[in-house]
């Protein structure tokens, strides 16, 4: 990831964006890119210092480029190798040696005379003579674990110049939400994913139904009540990916610098392709086959897969599926493959705190071997295969 | 009475990831300190509020409540060896003491404000946090903790995460931790505590409940004004003593003196080619815009490679300055003239830290280095097993070698703070050994005038200038 020093953007009272290369406008930054990637392929051995030399005369003579951007893309290749950090300590024992030499030598002079008689030519060829190497080799190897100094030794790169590019343009929009003091995202589906990574990310959510499976969702940290504050920036930033894997949604993030208060809008349709894996159509074979075999519709019924969101302060549940019946009966429905009896317990507990809403559970008879007890009678229980005629039985009892 | 008491507490008041929260309905705002918070279905507060939270929720409005905030403070030094503090400091300690036991001690560097806060910990006999700018003070406060008050302190930064009654920190790791730990300490110390008044570090204070806090810095006004933040997070200005007051009684007498060193004519001949690249930029672009300033030509790196030029051409300038050769000679005469002193040499870049360092062989501090190195290589300064050390900025703060009497100047900023912060480092009374610092600025550049701005500070004022000739007369005879 980026740093603050590496954001690059353009500001805007009512819109500021990152810094974003496109294909058309940017053709030939595929070619540096990959000179880019050229560099570091080969740069096995050399230091951090030369590397980032190489890199950055690549771009000497590109007219359009801001010094950040050079920087974010050199970051970029840095985080994705591996350096020879001297982790055994050699290069501060050598050194060590040098300077506890020459310390009952202090100080050095360029010529020798009465009062100092070690003079620095002589100092330093007598250490080399004791070490055994020419006092070249020494000086060359005695500050290697000075980061600017490391060697590479793997780079694990990126497939090739779109995927550096591409990551460039996402790790720029993750940049620019170090500023964000709050995120307000129009999600229409993957809730499931939004919610999982907008948890981890230690964010707080307000959820607003705004039309049918269309929800409002805004996001921000514990303090931000308080106080706008740019401490979450970071959160956000790490949350973006996931946001970038899902689908359908539009995200409107407010921003603060320092007093001056823009906003950064982004979409799924933005073209910023996440590197996290997109989210499956399916959890399981078993509910893409239940999916596929109950259609689109029957007796009047509608299936939607994750279309709904349950939500009690901050303990939030998406279904499974939900039914809609033309009649206007809603029924969530959430499908238990694996389960332990502890699991379905909390499972049971989460929906007890959402009881005025109609849902069917329908859990996995393999697992109740034995345990059948811990299965509350209301489920319903399905082997290999979930069939559609006991669910639309059980579904005709929550109609009015 | 009785009746009273038995009634049971309306409400808990507890600790959220920095901030206070009541669970209480809407309609019971447990003092105007809170905000409703429709996310969580409760009432927040600010953390650093917490004492004015509880007198007002207890005395104001007579809510009751079940005080959580906090976990257990209570704590017992197992022993301590404390020096006796002199008159000024007890007057800081007791000032302190009396305001509630929170504030500012504003006192010169080397005159022992952290004797004042290992009193205030042992008197306090409660969980403490110490917040200091870098990983090296942190663990300097480390030594004299294990040293003062015969414990092991926690350590929370550099790698570690280990929290314990008594724990040091850096800013950097309280800003991201802070709301994880901030009900754990009845008592937090921000060292050099400038600090917080940045944007971000001063959630170190605002996420934290601790009600008592001692705040120490040398420097506590910023041009910026934002140190008046500080007023209200950590507390009034209990005690503040001048540089020139302490000059002499509780800080070593000094003299500053600065060598003047010319560019070799190789150095010139590239310092006026660089200049000119820059000029001829400006000359050029002041053509279309009489008012084009170096600003404008930073901003214009993004679009213009002739822009980028300039820029590192003017890069290249500094860093001619900054090097220059000379240097190194005048360096010579003063480590001859202090052959037998220990010498810190502070310089401007990285750079050359390592040009000194590779020319006379002399250990060096930079930011990479490592934990067990620092360690050695202070610890070997200050037995005085090497009798030079040099540094970037990483020593500009807080680090304290008594022994240490002499310093160099050898590049830097033009910022007075800077300026002083270096000076603090040999001023450590110990007898009445008399300290120098020598500042050594290249004539014609612009490091004369960086030179300058530092002496219009009080405590460089009286800076004398010294000849390289005389220097070298000195050092040779």
């Amino acid at each position: 990831m980026l740093t603050k020093e590496h954001a690059l953007f353009t500001f805007n009272r009512f819109e500021t964006r990152p810094d974003c290369l496109t294909r058309i406008q940017h053709a030939h930054y595929r070619e540096l890119a990959s000179g880019l990637l050229r560099i570091y392929r080969n740069g096995n051995g050399f230091t951090r210092r030369e590397l980032h030399r190489r890199a950055d005369a690549v771009f000497a003579d590109v007219p359009d480029c801001p010094p950040q951007r050079i920087r974010s893309f050199i970051k970029l290749l840095d985080d994705t190798s591996e350096f020879e950090t001297d982790r055994k300590g050699q290069a501060a024992e050598l050194r060590q040696k040098v300077f506890a030499w020459a310390a009952s030598r202090h100080p050095l002079v360029r010529q020798p005379d009465r009062l100092f008689e070690c003079g620095e030519k002589q100092a330093k060829d007598d250490i080399a003579r004791r070490i055994g190497k020419s006092w070249h080799e020494i000086e060359s190897s005695m500050y290697g674990d000075f980061p600017e100094f490391h060697r590479l030794r793997i780079f694990h790169g990126y497939p090739d110049a779109d995927a550096l590019l591409s990551r460039y343009n996402v790790a720029q929009a993750q940049a620019l939400l170090f500023w964000a003091e709050q995120m307000i995202i129009t999600a229409r589906s993957d809730f499931k994913m939004l919610f999982r990574y907008a948890k981890l990310s230690g964010l707080l959510h307000e959820i607003t139904m705004i039309g049918s499976g269309a929800y409002r969702i805004r996001l921000t940290g514990p303090v931000s009540v308080l106080k706008q504050t740019r401490r979450y920036g970071i959160h956000f930033a790490k949350f973006l990916p996931a946001l970038l894997a899902c689908r359908n949604w539009q995200m409107q993030a407010g921003l603060d610098f320092n007093g001056r208060r823009s906003f950064f809008r982004i979409g799924s349709a933005s073209g910023l392709r996440s590197y996290y894996k997109p989210g499956e159509e399916f959890d399981s074979a078993l509910e893409k086959k239940f999916a596929n075999q109950f259609g689109v519709e029957r007796n009047g019924w509608k299936l939607e897969r994750e279309a709904e969101i349950l939500v009690k302060g901050q303990k939030v549940f998406v279904p499974d599926f939900v039914f809609r019946h033309v009649d206007g009966t809603t029924v969530c429905f959430e499908i238990v493959g694996f389960w332990t009896p502890e699991y379905l317990a909390a499972k049971w507990k989460t929906l007890a705190l959402f009881v005025n809403h109609p849902i069917l559970v329908s859990v996995s008879k393999h697992l109740a071997l034995g345990k059948e007890h811990a299965v509350p009678p209301a489920a319903l229980i399905h082997g290999d295969v979930l069939q559609v005629k006991p669910v639309l039985e059980r579904l005709e009892h929550f109609r009015h | 009475m009785i009746a009273e008491k038995e009634r049971p507490l309306d409400h808990e008041l507890t600790y959220d990831r920095g901030s206070l929260i009541v669970h209480a309905t809407r309609e019971h705002c447990p003092s105007p300190h809170f905000i409703w918070d429709a996310r969580t279905g409760n009432w927040r507060a600010p953390a650093w509020r917490y004492p004015e939270v509880v007198r007002a929720m207890a005395e104001t409005h007579g809510y009751r409540f079940k005080d959580c905030v906090l976990m257990e403070t209570h704590f017992q030094w197992p022993s301590t060896q404390l020096h006796v503090l002199r008159e000024d400091q007890r007057q800081a300690l007791e000032r302190w003491r009396a305001g509630d036991c929170r504030g500012l001690v504003v006192m010169p560097t080397g005159t022992g404000k952290t004797e004042v806060a290992l009193t205030a910990m042992a008197e306090c006999q409660t969980t403490t946090l110490i917040v200091s700018p870098i990983r090296d003070l942190m663990y300097q406060w480390q030594r004299r903790i294990q040293k003062a008050l015969a414990l092991d302190p926690g350590i929370l930064g550099d790698g570690q995460r280990e929290i314990r009654p008594v724990t040091v920190t850096t800013y950097d790791s309280a800003f991201i931790y802070m709301d994880q730990i901030g009900n754990r300490f009845g008592l937090v110390v921000f060292d050099e505590a400038h600090h917080l008044a940045g944007q971000n570090l001063r959630q170190a204070a605002e996420l934290c409940a601790a009600p008592r806090r001692l705040g120490l810095t040398a420097t506590l006004e910023r041009p910026d004004g934002r140190h008046t933040v500080l007023l209200e997070l950590v507390g009034p200005v209990v005690y503040r003593q001048e540089v020139s007051e302490a000059r002499g009684r509780t800080l070593a007498d000094y003299e500053i003196i600065r060598i003047p060193v010319r560019l070799t004519s190789r150095e010139q001949q590239h310092y006026d080619a660089a200049a000119a690249i820059v000029r001829h930029f400006i000359a050029e672009r002041r053509k279309e815009n009489p008012r084009y300033t170096w600003q404008d030509a930073c901003s214009d790196t993004a679009r213009d490679p002739w822009a980028r030029r300039a820029l590192r051409a003017f890069r290249f300038k500094t860093l001619i300055e900054d090097r220059a050769e000379e240097k190194l000679r005048v360096l010579e005469d003063l480590f001859r003239l202090h052959a037998h002193d220990l010498m810190l040499v502070f310089a401007g870049s990285n750079a050359m830290a390592l040009d000194i360092s590779r020319r006379f062989l002399l250990p060096v501090l930079l930011h990479a280095s490592r934990k067990e190195e620092r360690h050695q290589l202070l610890e070997g300064f200050a037995a005085g097993k090497f009798r030079v050390l040099v540094a970037n900025q990483v020593l500009d703060e807080g680090i304290d070698i008594p022994e240490v009497k002499a310093a160099v100047v050898v590049g830097g900023l033009a910022s007075t703070r800077q300026a002083k912060q270096r000076l603090g480092r040999i001023l450590r009374k110990t007898g009445d050994a008399r300290a120098v610092l020598y500042e050594i600025a290249c004539e014609e550049t612009r490091e004369k005038e960086r030179s300058k701005q530092r002496r219009q500070n009080d405590a460089y004022s009286g800076t004398r200038r010294m000849r390289e000739t005389t220097l070298r007369y000195r050092a040779r005879n």
